[in-house]
């Protein structure tokens, strides 16, 4: 059979012999340029492939009220996490996950696309599980590949009260946020970073340190072990914060203004500290801490309302006749007006070719200062006021603080308006407004904008004739100088007195802030101011004296009417509240 | 004829056994490291199973060293007949994640035929070509090897299977070079590959166009075949790029492109080489000691038990022990050249050239995939790499060898 002989010749057989060696050569010189040349690079790239630092979330510090009641805390949560090129069948996994731990799968998919950073990166899918369906997705881990969870402290709200202005919110640090940062080496994708309110101002104090331990990972970033050769270290919680808040005056007050539009504050007078503070329409503060739907978001945000708005600190309101205590003041120390001057009120006053309207049409008549401020006659002022220079008047609105930022200890405060020589020249054109300007001003009206928290700062200099600290949220030892007005003591008798006289009188605005109990003093007075989006805003602001206590309020309902029908029984009820609380309110 | 005696085992070359028994020890050890925290069972477990595919696969080599030649010779078309069936198998069936690579028998292993493929069609090409050595010269006969040949490889990247394919279609030419084929032909035969792999380039294109003209000016073929091969050729190359993308699926596009600028994804196709060279790369000169490689034990090396099992090797027992290891391969291989030139019979002449180019091509595209030198092509290192089918098939070959290289009448 095998008869066919070899025909093979020497030369074929060298050829094949040398091509041979050849390709076995060729490999081995590639193998010692990898191996012995480069041995130093490669050597390097295999340390760093195979440790992991793994950071641990640090739970944020908790924010009380002044009487040690935590009203933000953590809870313990877990995090679900897919790593995408993982994941061989994405849509079977997130139908179990979803009938395991009965989520919405719409919501899963959802965050997987809102949260995808590329093919290796953990994705977070689900927030909010607890110990109960971590468990039930252990039980079905053999069909979860890719899906991780992790342990994640996560803020949520125990006390009664929403607050959700106040304490604001934390946010996921994502690459634009982290770019933006000045301390970025701090935090890492993923991270929680305080974003507004009490949580953004006091980050520093909140955040804590997080913890880092050093695993050693496989190719598929599955721990194989600790990595002993780098110290771990702990997460170090965030400082717990004790706030000036008092629960049971914000839950009164929230109670207060549910469903309506508008602020309420109130502050011990002396001292600054902001007992409660609302601005209404508000917002769950939880919204922010789960995964939030993009229909719920936009649901809010799209509210004509505003509920994100904070009212107190951006919003920016006329004051109206809240403010007639400076003009008082100015006309008192600039010109050294006789508050026993009488002007006639018949309801409005022509100046100019423009006509000033009192609010009460009829007219006030022949009245003295005070008359005017228990009338909150407005053509009193309006003919007072023409002994003053307009940047006489605006220069005593800035020494009460209008104007200017509070300093308030949440960020995001707007400054407001006070209008002088220089802004109207600018705003207007030096020839094109008059002294008419000023009419409006002296009431509270025209140009001018405050927010509802410089008039708390302003109500609190005059309850305390100057002495006030600034307005603060949160207990600290040291605070900044205040606005000190530049007042003599007969003007301050004279404002307080009138300011009396506004709850007392018969004929006062305030009549309805009055509480009628023997030992306690109401202080006060009403504004309507006139705006351009609807029906006149109700303010009152006045304090409530109770021997040594002494609580500033400030009521401010959105085009809803008139100050002393409105604002004046709101003030009334947290006046009562005040004196009737259960916790004394500690002094510092 | 089927006498065992003393004298069959006597005259088998026992250098053979050497290298071989030294890869595969080496295998094993580098398996067991891999192995060493492995809880699953022993089918399971690289190492284990190994052990378990090395007893029918010692046991079959056997077998062949005492088979008579010249019952190899015989039914070689039949051999040949039943690979193609075995390879056409799979497609009956179910396919396992999109291929048709495997034979499931309900064992608990399953079967690759196109392993076994590899060694009949050497066999059937190896028949034909010493049934037909008179007419060597003449280019019409070389056609039925070639369809011998296409006729598997089809049907292998029909599964798909690019690597085995390769290996399938690479001993043609040795074995029509061995049998005294025209080396002009046979360059004809590699033209339209270099036409079409060149053609994505166009300097090295027109060099291509160059050295093509210069060929076949030198053989001096008549003026209306030269014209014919060389525009053949420059039409075939200017149609690749849609060729390109009409035969290649995605994945195996990616896995071409990412060899000539792996950092471009380094997480994505390129994950594979760049990890395998992390781990070569860090072994260094004597390696970082077994079960010590931190690529290996930590599995950031893909496929390590097969296809990158020099890579653990290259980490854990360093440059050393893989120049030694290649040049017992180069060593295993030119030995059977050499028996292969030594041969009496053509038969046997052309089967052990053809079993020394699968063996080495084997060799070469592994482990240049290992450094990066060629894509990814999921090809084992023959005696090393774990896998069933192939330590078997590799066995086979290893006793045809044996048994071809034995010189005495029958």
């Amino acid at each position: 059979m095998l008869k066919a002989d070899n025909v093979v010749s020497y030369g074929q057989y060298i050829f094949a012999g040398i091509f041979a060696w050849f390709i076995i050569v060729i490999l081995i010189v590639r193998y010692f340029q990898i191996q012995v040349i480069n041995n130093d690079s490669y050597s390097r790239k295999a340390n760093s492939n195979r440790i992991r630092k793994i950071t641990q979330t640090a739970p944020r510090g908790l924010i009380l009220d002044r009487n040690g009641q935590i009203l933000v805390d953590n809870y313990p949560t877990y995090v679900l996490t897919a790593i995408p090129w993982e994941l061989s069948d994405k849509e079977e996994k997130f139908t179990i996950i979803s009938d395991v731990i009965g989520l919405n799968k719409e919501n899963v998919e959802e965050n997987y696309k809102k949260y995808y950073r590329g093919r290796f990166n953990q994705v977070r899918i689900a927030k909010d599980l607890n110990f109960n369906q971590i468990s039930r997705l252990e039980e079905n881990k053999i069909d979860l590949q890719g899906i991780y969870y992790e342990y994640y402290p996560e803020r949520y709200f125990p006390s009664i009260i929403r607050g959700s202005h106040i304490f604001g919110n934390v946010k996921e640090v994502d690459r634009e946020i982290r770019n933006s940062l000045k301390n970025k080496e701090n935090y890492e994708l993923g991270d929680m970073i305080g974003w507004s309110g009490i949580e953004k101002k006091y980050e520093n104090f909140l955040k804590g340190d997080r913890g880092i331990y050093f695993y050693e990972v496989d190719a598929l970033g599955r721990e194989v072990g600790h990595f002993n050769d780098l110290e771990p270290q702990d997460p170090i919680p965030g400082e717990n914060i004790i706030t000036t808040l008092n629960l049971e005056i914000q839950d009164k007050i929230e109670k207060i203004i549910k469903d309506r539009k508008g602020v309420l504050l109130v502050s011990e007078s002396y001292s600054g500290e902001i007992l409660a503070a609302v601005s209404s329409p508000d917002y769950d503060p939880e919204l922010f801490t789960g995964l939030i739907l993009n229909k719920t978001w936009s649901e809010i945000v799209n509210n004509p309302d505003k509920p994100l708005l904070n009212r107190y600190l951006q919003g920016l309101y006329p004051p109206g006749s809240i403010v007639k205590m400076i003009t008082q003041a100015a006309l008192m120390e600039v010109v050294d007006f006789d508050p026993n001057t009488t002007y006639n009120c018949d309801g409005s006053y022509q100046f100019g070719d423009r006509l000033f309207g009192c609010w009460w049409h009829e007219g006030h008549g022949k009245i003295n200062m005070s008359g005017a401020m228990l009338n909150s006659c407005d053509v009193y002022f309006y003919k007072a006021i023409q002994l003053l220079e307009l940047d006489q008047l605006a220069s005593v609105f800035r020494e009460f603080g209008f104007g200017q930022p509070t300093g308030i200890d949440i960020p995001g405060e707007a400054k407001g308006i006070v209008p002088d020589k220089a802004y109207m020249n600018k705003k207007h054109g030096r020839y094109n407004w008059s002294k008419g300007a000023l009419l409006n001003i002296c009431i509270g009206q025209g140009e001018i904008l405050s927010t509802p928290m410089q008039v708390l700062n302003f109500t609190n200099l005059v309850a305390t004739r100057g002495q006030a600290l600034r307005p603060h949220f949160v207990m600290k030892e040291n605070q900044n100088e205040n606005f000190r007005p530049n007042i003599s003591i007969r003007t301050w008798d004279q404002i307080i007195m009138d300011m009396a006289l506004v709850i007392t009188d018969e004929n006062g605005t305030g009549k309805n802030a009055a509480l009628n109990i023997p030992g306690i003093s109401v202080f006060g007075k009403t504004g309507t101011a006139e705006n351009n989006h609807g029906d006149s805003h109700a303010w009152f602001i006045g304090w409530v004296q109770n021997g040594e206590e002494k609580y500033s309020v400030v009521v401010l309902m959105e085009n809803a009417g008139s100050g002393g029908k409105v604002a004046a029984p709101i003030a009334k009820e947290i006046f009562y509240a005040l004196v009737t609380k259960k916790n004394k309110i500690v002094k510092n | 004829m089927f006498r065992i005696n003393s004298e069959v085992f006597g005259e088998i070359p026992r250098h053979f056994i050497w290298a071989v028994a030294f890869l595969n020890i080496l295998g094993l050890v580098a398996l067991k490291s891999i192995a060493q925290h492995h809880t699953g069972l022993i089918l399971q477990n690289p190492f284990t199973k190994q052990l378990v595919f090395l007893c029918p696969a010692i046991l079959i080599c056997i077998l062949i060293t005492i088979t008579p030649r010249y019952l190899i010779h015989k039914y070689a078309y039949p051999f040949y007949a039943f690979g193609i069936g075995l390879v056409l198998l799979p497609f009956l069936g179910d396919s396992h994640s999109g291929t048709y690579r495997w034979l499931d028998f309900g064992l608990p292993v399953s079967i690759q035929p196109s392993e076994f493929a590899k060694v009949f069609t050497i066999l059937a090409l190896a028949r034909y070509l010493s049934d037909h050595n008179l007419k060597m010269r003449n280019i019409r006969v070389i056609f039925v090897p070639i369809l011998l040949v296409i006729l598997p490889t089809v049907i292998i990247l029909k599964q798909p299977d690019l690597g085995t394919s390769v290996i399938i279609i690479a001993p043609l030419l040795p074995m029509l070079y061995w049998s005294g084929a025209n080396p002009f032909h046979l360059f004809l035969l590699l033209a339209p590959i270099f036409s079409m792999a060149t053609a994505f380039h166009s300097v090295a294109f027109t060099v291509w166009a160059i050295v093509l003209s210069i060929v076949i000016v030198l053989s001096r073929p008549n003026r209306f075949i030269s014209l014919i091969i060389f525009f053949g050729n420059i039409f075939l190359g200017l149609l690749s790029p849609a060729l390109w993308n009409s035969f290649f699926t995605q994945y195996q596009r990616n896995r071409i492109l990412t060899l000539f600028n792996p950092e471009k994804d380094p997480l994505g196709a390129a994950y594979q080489i760049i990890q395998s060279k992390t781990a070569i790369g860090s072994g260094g000169m004597f390696g970082k000691g077994w079960g010590e490689g931190t690529q290996t034990q930590l599995k950031f090396l893909p496929v390590q038990e097969s296809d990158f099992i020099l890579s653990v090797i290259g980490e854990e027992l360093g440059f050393i022990t893989i120049a030694f290891t290649l040049l017992v391969f180069g060593y295993f291989c030119s030995q059977i050249i050499k028996s292969s030139f030594l041969s009496k019979d053509r038969f046997s002449s052309l089967a052990l050239i053809g079993f020394a180019t699968v063996f080495l091509s084997h060799v070469f595209v592994n482990t240049a995939m290992t450094v990066g030198l060629i894509p990814v092509k999921g090809l084992p290192f023959p005696f090393v790499s774990a896998g069933g089918s192939f330590l078997v098939a590799c066995y086979i070959m290893l006793g045809l060898v044996m048994k071809l290289s034995v010189n005495y009448a029958d």
